[in-house]
């Protein structure tokens, strides 16, 4: 995921899809997160917690 | 699960001959529906024909200025290629907007356009359904059917078409390439689903042992001005109740052109040719685009529970019009 973002690759929340760097806002991380099954991004530790490891 | 055997195609060529051997066969791409559909029982093929390896996973650019996309190109390579992305972003935001990361990094875009209804009764083989069993009725008619269809329904099926990549290529044009045991034909994708009249177990127009290898974008420069909306239960990972793709061409206030579909209306990704008369030559304001929308919606057949997709269509055609026409005004 987070290599994706450093490649310029959109998310459906993503206001710029040409954008050549994505920047991991707390929406960002939530809805790259969606799918896992455990649906994690709904704990709320888990959003900052990656975003402390983007930092 | 029942046993089933699997193969995996040298070529595009040994793959339909092998299908149009099996008529209890099925190709295999990413699985992503067909897999899962084995699991409950719905799909039983006796063998999968892997085809996942053929050499049918590029964007190129075509002659035309066009764009051609292999079948088995993935959801999330399709969507985060740039020239998609710059040209055709409604695309993009569909593929986005589609299952998860997950299921993107799997899914193709030949087998995107063959994913089954989620229509909970086809999929329980406990209960009847025209689609999964001709001929044994439709529940979904009396039942749970908030999420069918309001436009081109019939007594038979009420089902929707679940993707979203569709709903956009339809509004572009897109042509579907297929490749078969009689050779080589391409198909408009307006045409390639089907509406579901009393054969209701045929989504597409594709014949047993067809093999689809391409989808060609014809160019359209306005395209650049296009957006996907999507309204769903939830913000994400969930299928659409209704969306919207649309491109709009307007210049001096005035639309010179438009490209128009839903999502979740049908048995087909909708393409909506009375709206997009209804805007052509007319000024951009929001009451054509309502006037648009309820042109497209006079034909809107509801169920008992689904007659809130009719203003929910409307609502959301408008809004997405509003937001590309003052793109083009920024």
């Amino acid at each position: 995921m987070l290599r994706e973002a450093e490649a310029g690759w959109p998310s459906a929340v993503s206001a710029d899809l040409n954008a050549e760097h994505i920047t991991l806002s707390d929406d960002e991380i939530r809805e790259r997160m969606s799918g896992n099954l455990c649906r994690c991004a709904a704990y709320a530790n888990i959003v900052p917690a990656i975003a402390e490891v983007t930092r | 699960m029942k046993p089933f055997r699997y193969e995996r195609a040298g070529d595009a060529a040994a793959a339909i001959a092998m299908l149009s051997q099996e008529p209890a066969g099925a190709f295999l791409a990413g699985g992503t529906n067909l897999v899962d559909l084995m699991k409950l029982g719905v799909a039983q093929p006796q063998v999968l024909i892997d085809i996942s390896h053929l050499p049918y996973n590029r964007v190129e650019p075509l002659d035309d200025g066009g764009v051609r996309i292999g079948a088995a190109v993935r959801n999330s390579d399709l969507a985060a290629d740039r020239s998609i992305r710059a040209r055709y972003p409604v695309l993009a935001q569909a593929l986005l907007a589609g299952a998860s990361g997950q299921l993107r990094n799997l899914a193709t875009t030949g087998g995107n356009l063959l994913q089954r209804t989620r229509c909970v009764y086809f999929q329980d083989i406990s209960k009847p359904c025209n689609k999964r069993q001709p001929g044994s009725g439709c529940p979904a008619r009396e039942g749970y059917h908030r999420n069918l269809a309001i436009l081109g329904a019939s007594e038979a099926c009420v089902a929707t078409h679940p993707s979203d990549m569709a709903v956009a290529l339809v509004a572009l044009d897109a042509v579907v390439r297929v490749l078969g045991p009689k050779g080589e034909r391409a198909i408009p994708l307006v045409h390639f689903h089907r509406l579901p009249g009393d054969e209701p177990q045929r989504d597409t127009v594709l014949e047993h042992g067809e093999l689809i290898t391409a989808v060609d974008l014809p160019p359209l420069a306005f395209a650049t001005r296009s957006h996907y909306r999507k309204v769903r239960d939830r913000a994400s990972y969930a299928f659409a109740l209704l969306s919207v793709a649309a491109a709009l061409d307007v210049a001096g206030g005035v639309v010179r052109d438009a490209r128009i579909a839903f999502g979740g209306v049908a048995h087909v990704a909708w393409r909506a040719s009375k709206a997009e008369a209804a805007l052509r030559g007319q000024p951009a304001t929001e009451e054509v685009f309502r006037r648009a929308a309820d042109a497209e919606l006079a034909d809107a057949r509801p169920l008992r529970d689904n007659a809130f997709k009719i203003p929910l269509a409307r609502n959301t055609l408008v809004r997405t019009l509003l937001d590309l026409t003052q793109e083009e005004n920024r």
